[in-house]
């Protein structure tokens, strides 16, 4: 195995530019390695204005390949350069300096064209592959089609989440009732135009359809006893003919609470809160006077206007309230019927429509739609 | 009803801005929808309970004012007419029906002149949308708005007899009403007879006959009270609904009937000029007797929470026309006005009290907490079926409860209404929409419905669900049976969110899957699918649903092709509906652990071709029940027909799992066990190996 230095050594120090011409001279190495260089790297040059380049992908992997051979050849431990390096040692102390310096400017340069040339293919060959490796993210993500609660049953469930965590238990009973739960118990006067087959549906066997839910009141009343706190949505049915604010069929929500002590402003707190939770914190809630059979004193209640805030808009017909529903305290007369005495117990009762409440929410202008099952019109409903 | 803010003035002199009187008698119990402006007056729109007829006119307005302002109702004022004579000597008055009729009174005018009201009398009624007709005639119409008594003036010539019959109708007797039109009356009807013949429908209107016109010199005045459900009765039997009824069927003041007739009588001497008769005709044969109510001042608070002063009570009490009677310690008794038909108890007394002092006062607190909130058990499960339907894709319907009776006989019904038969059907006697008369035996009608809308909407891709009662027929005279049900509609390709195209059509194992997935939601056993016969589904595709335990609870399948025709179907449509109410009865899956296998498990994958009448669970059944050592279960991997498929032929591809929970098994134990299972397979389903 040859030992480098020790054939250096023999050959010992010489002068070298003596003659310029003379093929011993270094310097000539180091410029036929240039020139070497030059030749093999002319199909690189044109890498160097990378946006003149049009290569494929596969056409940049073979010049990258082709470069990193080259590199190898002209820069590598066996190449001309190296060996010119190698040389400089043997120049004659007084010219050592700038034969040295003219191989460090020969390297720099090649090294210079190549690093070059190596960061324009690999910038090209970045931006190749990914434009292969090119999806587009913004695609609609997989999945089956997402179906849709009707805006009702939201309604109801958002409703019934409210009460439950207030206390109340949720109830539902028959939809076919008997005229005592429908009507008499609930203290409806015989000659009530309620009671008429022209506003309550009624069987051929002579039951009503229930035209409210406070029939579920009174069987909860009879079933579990007071004190009770329960709310009843559920579907309620009266002879009107469709329209754009009409069902003959529609859901309601009741509720009622029985205790020692109750009075009105539990009452208008217990509104009040339902409907903060309902329509947000800013909501405002107005008690005023009323009639309803079943309750004495009565009440209806309207909220601010959630969508002028009280100020007046066409949804609330510039009064800056919205109807909302009815309530009072429970009639003396409902509770004695449901066994309950009204000399030691008091309880409060509201009522309200929840496809009313949904057309407000929701900005409906007819409710017919509700019961249409339009997919068009569910799917709006997320 | 209109009010007019001058004339209100006039009888109060009220302080209040018309928009003012708006807030302040809305929070009295008398809503105000709209407040206009109309030349140099204000018209009020009052909203009137139904409870409170003392409320319809403008003194009754003027009496919750001057509660508010704490006035006084000034009384109208008019001229002392000249009087000449005894009603009786012109005319007569009979009461037939006093429970009808409780108090008629007449008085004559003679020698008025009809002619045009003055243009302040026009104006007035013009104002408050009555129109004009002549002199006398509106001034009945003008005290009626002013002190809610409706009145009628007769020609006193044109009453036969100058008699006054109060009596209720023969049957298909006839009068011509004021409007023009020929009514028919029968025996619940009440009139006014003259010796002859009606000449007034009672309380509702007068007839054509007897009507004041230019010739009219004499005139008879009505003033009445007639019983509010007579009236309701017969306006509503006749189609009518006047001034005069609307008051009568909510109930008139019976101790208003003669002063406001005074009244009357009074403004057409002044206007259309005549001589009043000296007194009047009064026939009152049940007299009212005045309610007295006994009063607890510290019910107030202890239903409405207010802290009242008992004077002040008093004064509302007083001034809204109550009179205090004997009082005794920590009670009252107040003798309830005769105007006030809607006050009878204590608590309605409260109530007096509360809107007056202003429901605005009354606090707002929630109860103290006291008790736990509860869900119905049925409803939670209903909220895991919806959520599991609707992450497959389905939307929830919700449809009418009543159908046609054209759809009886045409649906299986689910088990619980199987027993109904036409008969049991449930009716409403009083439908609203034509032909739609039944209270639905079956969900299935209204889902077809809507599923025909979305096509005719140009959806094409539809999957519904609906949750709702069904009815079924009562026996003898119970109530009707109510039960729930569970269906589902699906048709068209399975569509993905946000894309264009679905990625496949639906089929019936759409509908198979969905239920499965319902009922798993649920931590219940999956439901038995068997090939069954039922009649609105396609024969070969419809299968019947049962519970574990074996009772059929529903059916599911491809809808008939009858009746996909009659809907006018263009492509396949799945059907399924079932009885939720017995599902909400089984008793959920108790969810125990079993430890995880320590041995590896060996599959091998088996192709049968069998005939196609070999069902997936017989083949599962007949493995299972070889009971082979080590055996674990079976799954589906696939089933084919057609291309190189003998006809009545299909190919099964199963994958059946051997694993010992002893030890790890070797290849040859499963191969023996696998051959066993295949020998007895082959032999059992006439099968080959495929
Ligand atoms: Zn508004």
């Amino acid at each position: 195995m040859q030992r480098p230095f020790h054939g250096l050594n023999q050959i010992g120090a010489f002068k070298v530019m003596t003659n310029p011409n003379s093929p011993e001279d270094p310097r000539v190495a180091v410029e036929s390695a240039r020139k070497a260089f030059e030749q093999e790297f002319e199909r690189f040059v044109r890498l160097t204005d990378a946006s003149a380049l049009a290569l494929s992908l596969a056409d940049a992997e073979t010049e990258q390949r082709a470069l990193a051979d080259l590199r190898t050849r002209h820069m590598g431990k066996k190449s001309a350069l190296a060996a010119c390096k190698k040389l400089i040692g043997k120049v004659a102390p007084d010219e050592r300096a700038a034969f040295g310096q003219l191989v460090q400017r020969a390297e720099a340069e090649i090294t210079e064209r190549v690093t070059t040339a190596d960061e324009t293919l690999n910038s090209l060959l970045q931006s190749a592959r990914r434009e292969r490796d090119r999806i587009d993210v913004t695609l609609p993500g997989r999945r089956p089609r997402q179906g849709h609660i009707h805006p009702i049953t939201k309604l109801r469930e958002r409703i019934e989440d409210i009460f439950v965590s207030l206390g109340y238990a949720i109830e539902d009973d028959r939809e076919i009732e008997t005229d005592f739960y429908n009507f008499d118990a609930l203290n409806i006067p015989a000659n009530h135009p309620a009671r008429a087959p022209q506003d309550t549906f009624y069987t051929t066997e002579g039951f009503a359809l229930r035209s409210q839910t406070s029939t579920v009141q009174i069987h909860a009343m009879q079933r579990r006893g007071v004190p009770l706190r329960m709310i009843a949505p559920g579907r309620v049915f009266r002879r009107d003919t469709p329209d754009p604010t009409h069902n003959p069929m529609f859901f309601q929500v009741e509720g009622l609470c029985v205790d020692r002590g109750i009075t009105m402003a539990h009452l208008k707190g217990t509104v009040a809160e339902f409907l903060r939770r309902m329509f947000g914190a800013q909501t405002v809630t107005r008690f005023r006077p009323s009639y309803f059979p079943f309750t004495e004193p009565s009440a209806e209640f309207d909220f601010s206007c959630f969508k002028c805030g009280g100020s007046g808009c066409r949804i609330c017909k510039q009064s800056g309230w919205i109807e909302l529903g009815g309530s009072g305290m429970v009639h003396p007369n409902v509770l004695r019927i449901a066994g309950v005495d009204p000399e030691i117990y008091s309880g409060f009762a509201f009522g309200l429509g929840i496809d009313r409440m949904c057309a407000l929410m929701y900005g409906l202008d007819d409710i017919r739609l509700l019961f249409e099952n339009d997919i068009r019109f569910l799917e709006q409903f997320d | 009803m209109l009010i007019s803010y001058n004339w209100l003035r006039e009888l109060t002199g009220t302080k209040l801005t018309p928009l003012e009187l708006r807030e302040r008698l809305t929070m009295v119990g008398l809503a105000i929808d709209s407040v206009d402006e109309n030349e140099g007056d204000s018209l009020l729109d009052v909203e009137v309970p139904s409870n409170r007829p003392d409320c319809l006119s403008h003194v009754g307005i003027a009496r919750e004012v001057a509660v508010i302002e704490k006035s006084k109702v000034q009384s109208p004022k008019s001229k002392v007419p000249k009087t000449q004579g005894k009603a009786s000597d012109f005319a007569a008055v009979e009461i037939e029906d006093p429970y009808l009729c409780s108090r008629y009174a007449a008085r004559i005018v003679r020698g008025v002149k009809i002619g045009p009201s003055p243009d302040w009398l026009a104006k007035r009624l013009n104002e408050i949308g009555q129109r004009p007709i002549n002199n006398v005639a509106d001034i009945t119409n003008y005290v009626l708005h002013e002190l809610g008594q409706p009145l009628h003036a007769f020609d006193l010539t044109k009453l036969n007899g100058q008699k006054i019959i109060v009596r209720r109708a023969r049957a298909g007797e006839k009068l011509q009403t004021l409007d023009g039109v020929d009514r028919v009356l029968d025996n619940e009807m009440l009139v006014i007879a003259d010796a002859e013949r009606p000449v007034a429908l009672a309380g509702i209107m007068g007839g054509l006959d007897s009507e004041i016109s230019t010739s009219t010199v004499d005139v008879l005045i009505e003033s009445a009270y007639f019983d509010p459900d007579s009236i309701r009765r017969t306006a509503r039997k006749l189609g009518m609904d006047t001034e005069a009824s609307k008051r009568f069927e909510r109930g008139a003041d019976c101790e208003n009937v003669v002063n406001a007739q005074a009244r009357c009588v009074e403004l057409i001497c002044e206007i259309a000029g005549g001589i009043a008769s000296e007194d009047v005709i009064d026939v009152y044969p049940r007299p009212l007797t005045a309610r007295s109510i006994t009063f607890r001042p510290e019910r107030v608070e202890s239903l409405t929470s207010l802290r009242v002063d008992v004077a002040e009570m008093d004064r509302i009490l007083v001034a809204l026309g109550f009179v205090e009677g004997a009082a005794a310690k920590d009670t009252k008794t107040f003798v309830v006005p005769s105007w006030r038909v809607d006050v009878s108890l204590e608590e309605d007394l409260v109530e007096e009290i509360a809107r007056h002092v202003g429901y605005e006062h009354i606090g707002s607190e929630l109860p103290p907490s006291a008790m736990a909130g509860e869900y119905q058990p049925a409803e939670l499960k209903r909220r895991k079926i919806r959520r599991a339907l609707t992450s497959l894709g389905f939307d929830e319907a919700i449809n009418l409860s009543f159908i046609d009776p054209a759809h009886d006989e045409v649906f299986a019904l689910a088990a619980t209404n199987q027993l109904a038969t036409q008969s049991s059907f449930v009716t409403l006697s009083n439908p609203i929409l034509e032909d739609v008369t039944r209270m639905r035996p079956s969900l299935l009608p209204g889902l077809l419905q809507s599923l025909r809308h979305n096509f005719n909407q140009g959806t094409r891709d539809v999957r519904l669900f609906e949750i709702g009662r069904v009815f079924a027929g009562p026996d003898g005279d119970e109530l009707p049976h109510e039960s729930e049900s569970l269906a589902l509609i699906l048709s068209g390709g399975a569509s993905e969110q946000d894309r264009a195209q679905a990625s496949r059509e639906l089929d019936f194992y759409d509908l198979t899957g969905a239920l499965q997935a319902a009922i798993s939601a649920l931590n219940l056993p999956p439901l038995v699918f068997a090939e069954a016969e039922v009649k609105h589904l396609r024969a070969g595709q419809s299968a019947n649903i049962s519970l574990a335990d074996g009772t059929v609870i529903g059916s599911a399948g491809t809808l008939s092709e009858t009746i996909s025709a009659g809907y006018k179907f263009r492509q396949r449509v799945y059907v399924a509906e079932l009885d939720l109410t017995a599902v909400f009865e089984i008793a959920e899956h108790e969810i125990k652990y079993t430890p995880l296998p320590r041995y590896p498990s060996v599959v091998r994958d088996v192709t049968l071709l069998v005939g196609r009448n070999v069902a997936f669970t017989e083949l599962v059944g007949a493995i299972e029940s070889e009971e082979i050592d080590d055996y674990q279960r079976v799954k589906l991997v696939g089933t084919y027909e057609g291309q190189n498929i003998p006809a009545q032929k299909r190919s099964v591809t199963l994958r059946v799992e051997y694993r010992s929970d002893q030890r790890t098994l070797r290849d040859e134990e499963v191969e023996e066990r696998h051959r066993r299972l295949l020998d007895s397979l082959l032999k059992k389903f006439s099968a080959v190996l495929h």
